[in-house]
């Protein structure tokens, strides 16, 4: 036994081991430094996952600073324009529980619409627009462009002559949606077993 | 005559082509009236380029092509423009039929881009149901290597017997067209896959192939059975390639027409005749003189369905297309489309409504018989259940909506229902998201460029108060210190986005210079916002720090 003991074995076994650990530690610290990011990739996900109407009813300047708050921990109930669909979404990204929405869900995408006879030439929709989707000079009438308009009513307050109002949104024929009744039996198992039968017995 | 290659599933259906086979194909009577609809191909609408009141020729262009993949639309009748909406023209005509003809181009000697350009003005598209234009399919070898050439002639669906007629009437004609597609795409070998089940167009086609070709043609005859004339299902069949999922024919060097859609090219190339007419197929036990006819471009389906001698009593329902893939129509007041092959008058007792539908009792029928071989019972409950991630990882796309699976089902489950609806569901996911992304860059553009702003404002405001400072030359106050290296590494990185940006719209412009780079574009303004902020910032720190550093030497 005393043949296979030696120091000699510990300690270079001890040696390779503390230089593996620094080998290994310098690789990873050299990578961390190379490969660093300013960004939160987490944040880019859970931008990807918001509307991008960039409306602020959720009480940030737009989907991206709501995003790097719910990172922080905000609520994920805060969208009206993603709907529970959003909330679902992001709940499953992030691992935490869904909650009903805080606010009306919006039945119907919008579109802003400028009665343009009715209009100042104020410029104040245009400032406040945040994806740049009305043109327009001052004292010169203001018109949207409907394919860039996200409907985020953003322009209705500081309208001083209130001459903008929220259309539907008119969808082209090609995106037109069927109608869908979902059956609720959609095998033969489904079906619902008579009260006291075989398989009541076993539930 | 068995392949030796072939594509999973189909099924063995009642063909009933006899009913339409046997007369001959004759003109149907010029229409009074047409309604010509602006989208009958795939793609953007054409834009009308008439307004009511204009003298109007046969041929002469309505509407003309508007954005990319889009088609032309000429007149069928010569006569007087009725009504122009967003949606349709409508002619009256005038019964004199005079026609506006293009010179007649000799195919042989005339360039590429002549030819090119007269698909473009004829308003040609493919004649076999997706009406993709013919012109911007010619030209699919400027990013694929074309090497053979399916003339899909298989017309597998029951009753339609539109190719058998054309055909056998015109099989000089059809080979010669396919010469043309051949010179504009480069193929080497041109394959006719043809069912066995037309014996006279087999005939006619062997006839006409005794004439010396320029590129060899070879003609596979093919078991009957559905879906042959699937284009993925007939290159497995001729060919035995398989087309990529998400793919098209051309990633395998193949590129597939209709017979009908060869003989249009033929007319407009040698006569210069637009396309304004096509064969459509009459037939169904309602109708008295089933048949095909040429039929004008606009003609009211009513119209064509009474001269064939309609019973109005017996007939239950209209189908637009075959039986499996066809649309019932709603109404008979539309007109025949570029898109019309056939028209079903079918009694209740031909065509019976299906039976209610049943829960799925896991059969595994329809599994069998799918050609992309999917699963269709599994896409069925994910379809109902809108399980969005699951139809996308079970291929939902690549179903090509034969209807092979809801023949068999014996639950009588409308399955092609569920999947062309959860279909467009996704697809308008998919116009939301890139929406979503559009607005995105929208928005960061407008950030980036009310940074700049601001930055040039700070930098003149700071101009503008070191000339007032400097003649009392009092220090500035160094408190706030200036944090020259962050900026400069904020420049760095604005220069470095500015370039990347730069290199992903250079590359994604040569690999797809279809696709809009609309977005890119946006990304890469933005990224100039970003850098010249930065370089306004810089400037206006070093500024800064220049007084800075004097005064502290100068002690």
């Amino acid at each position: 036994m005393s043949d296979t003991f030696s120091w000699w074995g510990i300690l270079s076994t001890v040696g390779v081991l503390t230089g593996l650990g620094i080998i290994f530690g310098a690789l990873l610290g050299v990578v961390s430094e190379r490969f660093k990011r300013e960004d939160n990739p987490l944040v880019e996900q859970i931008d990807a996952l918001l509307p991008q109407t960039q409306c602020g009813q959720c009480g940030y300047p737009g989907c991206r600073p709501y995003a790097e708050a719910i990172n922080q921990g905000d609520a994920l109930n805060k969208c009206p324009p993603g709907g529970e669909a959003t909330i679902h979404a992001l709940a499953d990204l992030l691992g935490r529980e869904p909650e009903p929405l805080d606010g009306d869900a919006q039945s119907e995408t919008k579109v802003a619409f400028i009665r343009e006879a009715e209009c100042i030439g104020c410029t104040k929709c245009i400032q406040a627009c945040p994806v740049d989707a009305i043109i327009g000079a001052a004292k010169l009438m203001h018109t949207v462009i409907e394919d860039e308009c996200t409907g985020c009513d953003l322009c209705l307050d500081p309208c001083p002559v209130d001459c903008i109002d929220m259309l539907p949104r008119s969808a082209p024929l090609t995106q037109w949606q069927p109608i869908i009744t979902p059956s609720p039996e959609l095998i033969v198992s489904d079906r619902q077993p008579a009260p006291g039968g075989l398989h009541a017995e076993r539930l | 005559m068995p392949s030796a290659y072939d594509f999973p599933g189909g099924v063995y259906l009642p063909e009933r082509k006899q009913r339409s086979s046997q007369a001959t194909l004759i003109e149907a009577p010029l229409p009074s009236r047409v309604t010509l609809p602006l989208q009958q191909h795939s793609g953007q609408p054409a834009t009308p380029c008439v307004a009511p009141g204009d003298r109007v020729k046969v041929g002469s262009v309505i509407a003309n092509r508007e954005g990319m993949i889009s088609s032309n639309l000429h007149t069928s009748i010569s006569g007087t423009v009725t009504e122009v909406t967003t949606a349709q023209i409508t002619i009256e005509s005038d019964g004199q039929d005079e026609w506006f003809r293009l010179p007649s181009l000799d195919w042989r000697s005339a360039g590429r881009h002549e030819l090119l350009e007269r698909l473009n003005e004829s308003g040609i598209v493919g004649l076999g149901g997706a009406g993709f234009p013919s012109h911007i399919k010619a030209r699919v070898d400027e990013r694929h290597a074309i090497d053979t050439l399916v003339i899909n002639a298989a017309e597998c669906e029951p009753y339609i017997t539109a190719d058998d007629l054309a055909l056998r009437h015109y099989p000089g004609e059809i080979l010669e067209g396919a010469q043309i597609i051949a010179k504009l795409c480069g193929a080497r070998h041109i394959v006719i896959g043809i069912e066995d089940n037309k014996p006279e167009a087999i005939g006619a086609l062997q006839q006409a192939l005794a004439d010396s070709q320029p590129v060899p043609v070879e003609l596979t005859v093919i078991p009957t059975r559905y879906p042959s004339g699937g284009e993925r299902q007939l290159i497995k069949k001729l060919l035995d390639l398989n087309v990529p999922s998400g793919g098209l024919p051309a990633d395998v060097g193949v590129l597939c027409h209709n017979p009908g859609t060869l003989l249009a090219i033929l007319h407009a190339v040698l006569d210069g005749q637009p396309l304004v007419s096509r064969i459509v197929t009459l037939t169904g036990e309602a109708i008295a003189q089933p048949g095909n006819r040429w039929v004008r471009l606009g003609t009211s389906v009513k119209e064509l369905l009474e001269e064939a001698g309609v019973n109005h009593s017996a007939l239950n329902q209209v189908i637009q297309g075959g039986p499996m893939m066809g649309t019932p129509l709603l109404t008979l007041d539309t007109p025949v489309t570029k898109l019309t092959n056939c028209l079903i008058a079918a009694t209740l007792d031909e065509l019976p409504p299906p039976p209610a539908e049943s829960p799925c009792i896991r059969c595994g029928e329809c599994e069998s018989v799918c050609p992309v071989a999917l699963l269709p019972q599994q896409l069925h409950w994910y379809a109902r259940a809108q399980d969005d991630t699951k139809l996308e990882r079970y291929h939902l796309f690549d179903c090509i909506e034969c209807g092979a699976c809801s023949y068999v089902c014996p639950s009588h489950i409308p399955l092609v229902v569920d999947y062309r609806e959860a279909k467009s569901r996704l697809r308008l996911q998919r116009i939301e998201a890139t929406k979503a992304e559009h607005a995105k860059h929208r928005f960061e553009f407008r950030q980036a460029r009310l940074a700049r702003e601001e930055a040039e404002k700070q930098a003149r405001k700071q101009a503008r108060q070191a000339q007032q400072r400097r003649p009392s030359n009092t220090a500035t106050s160094s408190s706030e210190k200036v944090d020259l290296r962050g900026l400069r590494i904020a420049h760095a990185a604005a220069k470095a986005s500015v370039k990347k940006a730069e290199k992903t719209l250079a590359r994604v412009a040569q690999e797809d210079p279809k696709q809009s780079l609309d977005d890119l574009e946006m990304q890469l303004a933005t990224a100039q916002e970003n850098l010249k902020a930065a370089e306004w910032q810089l400037a206006q720190a070093r500024e800064q720090q220049s007084p800075d550093s004097a005064s502290k030497e100068s002690p």
